[in-house]
């Protein structure tokens, strides 16, 4: 193997390594965070993570397999049914990255709205799927539900806004 | 912002495709119940949970020094208000000791077998899910000797029950969520009743034998009739009983543990056979 096939497969696999733990790490944040505070059960920092890379990478391939992983790894570590949460981190993961080539994402306006309705999207698609298996948390039907899902976009896309801000930020120190 | 979007279209739906059939696969395989996907959920669970017991251990290391150091003020006043509360206690304590002496004596003169909490253990909370579910993880699985439907009390009473266990953790659904239901009798008058979660802080009485008795207030317990809980535990007290919907009245039930600030828990995990069922017509024994 050549010096320069070596050199990039290091890098490839400490790139691949970085994002797994920094997945991990939104995973294992979330579930302390919503321990300790009992208010950051509103928030759904896997959600904000797939629609932040699917925007800022663009590319609908890591998008997917980085919102079906956040998906499955919060599915196991609660008791909802395996595979719901992966499947709609998947959908949000794909259509984040292809709505940078149709959408200005940059802009906050598009943020806003990309945030609240994925949000949206990924509450009434987890519930349905919750409530088709009957599991463990799939608490529509009980009046709590509309609230519960417009409580969480509203946050989840206040917390994305600071985030991508953070990220903005970032990015233009660097270049 | 960066954008490097992909040129080619087709692999992104071949990928989007194959992570949509895994999930859905995934979904369908638990619904009809014919493949146990539980291994994969142990294998996740004990990957991730042994890293939010580090981070949850940290936090705790760092609070305890805290409250130990530094959050001492008042301390000596309060040491004195417990110790006269200790006080009380004890004295109660030894009032209520020859009533269960008693009761003891009465139950082996009538051949029934004493009931027991059964085999317990000790685990802490390590993690809550912030999705629509009321569970929590904590740090005892399959290799502690939980089993699915273990009960999960507090001093102050039911906790949940244990829905999914990897080896070293487990999940516990919490009393409040949707899909619980514990079976309970009424402290007062010993109506048996069930309740069930709605996903929010409050329970709802699905079931009561009659509800014309009832009064904010009044506690509950569980019966043990759904072998879950053992027999007797707190459950939650009446806060508002509203109009009647359908056959009974609308109440509401504070649960008695306070589930927002779980830290360590206690297992039911081996319960003794005496008291898995307790017999709702049992009116005492015949004398003769």
């Amino acid at each position: 193997m050549s010096r320069v096939d070596y050199s990039a497969r290091i890098s490839t696999f400490a790139i691949i390594g970085k994002f797994a733990i920094a997945l991990i790490a939104v995973v294992v944040t979330q579930g302390i965070l919503s321990f300790k505070f009992k208010v950051f059960g509103y928030f759904d920092l896997p959600l904000i993570c797939s629609v932040f890379y699917g925007f800022t990478l663009g590319n609908p391939i890591a998008s997917i397999l980085i919102g079906s992983s956040l998906g499955l790894m919060q599915d196991s570590l609660s008791g909802a049914v395996l595979g719901a949460n992966g499947l709609s981190k998947t959908l949000i993961g794909f259509f984040a990255a292809t709505a940078v080539s149709k959408f200005a994402v940059d802009q906050p306006v598009t943020r806003i709205f990309a945030l609240f309705l994925f949000s949206i999207g990924d509450g009434i698609l987890v519930t349905i799927l919750g409530l088709m298996l009957n599991s463990a948390g799939a608490n529509a039907m009980y009046g709590c539900a509309l609230s519960r899902w417009l409580l969480s976009a509203t946050f989840n896309t206040l917390l994305g806004l600071v985030l991508f801000g953070y990220h903005d930020r970032w990015s233009d120190a660097r270049t | 912002m960066s954008r490097t979007v992909v040129e080619s279209k087709k692999p992104v739906w071949i990928v989007l495709t194959v992570a949509l059939v895994i999930h859905t696969g995934l979904i369908s395989l638990q619904g009809r119940r014919r493949i146990d996907t539980s291994f994969v959920r142990m294998w996740i669970l004990d990957s991730l949970a042994p890293m939010e017991k580090l981070v949850d251990r940290s936090t705790h290391g760092l609070w305890s020094v805290w409250n130990g150091y530094i959050a001492l003020i008042g301390l000596h006043g309060e040491n004195d208000r417990l110790k006269r509360e200790n006080d009380a206690l004890r004295m109660q304590i030894a009032n209520e000791h020859e009533s269960v002496l008693e009761a003891q004596r009465v139950l082996a003169l009538n051949g029934l077998p004493a009931a027991g909490m059964g085999r317990t253990l000790v685990a802490r909370v390590i993690g809550r899910d912030a999705g629509r579910s009321q569970t929590v993880t904590i740090d005892k699985g399959l290799a502690h000797g939980v089993k699915p439907d273990s009960a999960v009390i507090t001093a102050a009473g039911v906790v949940g029950r244990v829905i999914q266990s990897s080896n070293f953790f487990s999940i516990v659904q919490l009393i409040t969520d949707s899909q619980s239901a514990v079976a309970v009798l009424l402290e007062s008058n010993r109506e048996q009743g069930i309740i069930k979660g709605n996903g929010g802080a409050i329970l709802d009485l699905d079931y009561i034998d009659d509800d014309n008795a009832l009064k904010e207030g009044d506690k509950f317990l569980t019966s043990g009739m759904d072998k879950v809980y053992p027999k007797g535990l707190p459950l939650g007290t009446i806060t508002s009983i509203g109009a009647r919907r359908g056959l009974i009245k609308t109440v509401e039930i504070r649960p008695a543990a306070d589930l927002g600030r779980l830290e360590e828990v206690l297992l039911v995990v081996d319960r003794p056979q005496s008291s898995e069922v307790a017999d709702p017509t049992f009116q005492g024994p015949v004398l003769p």
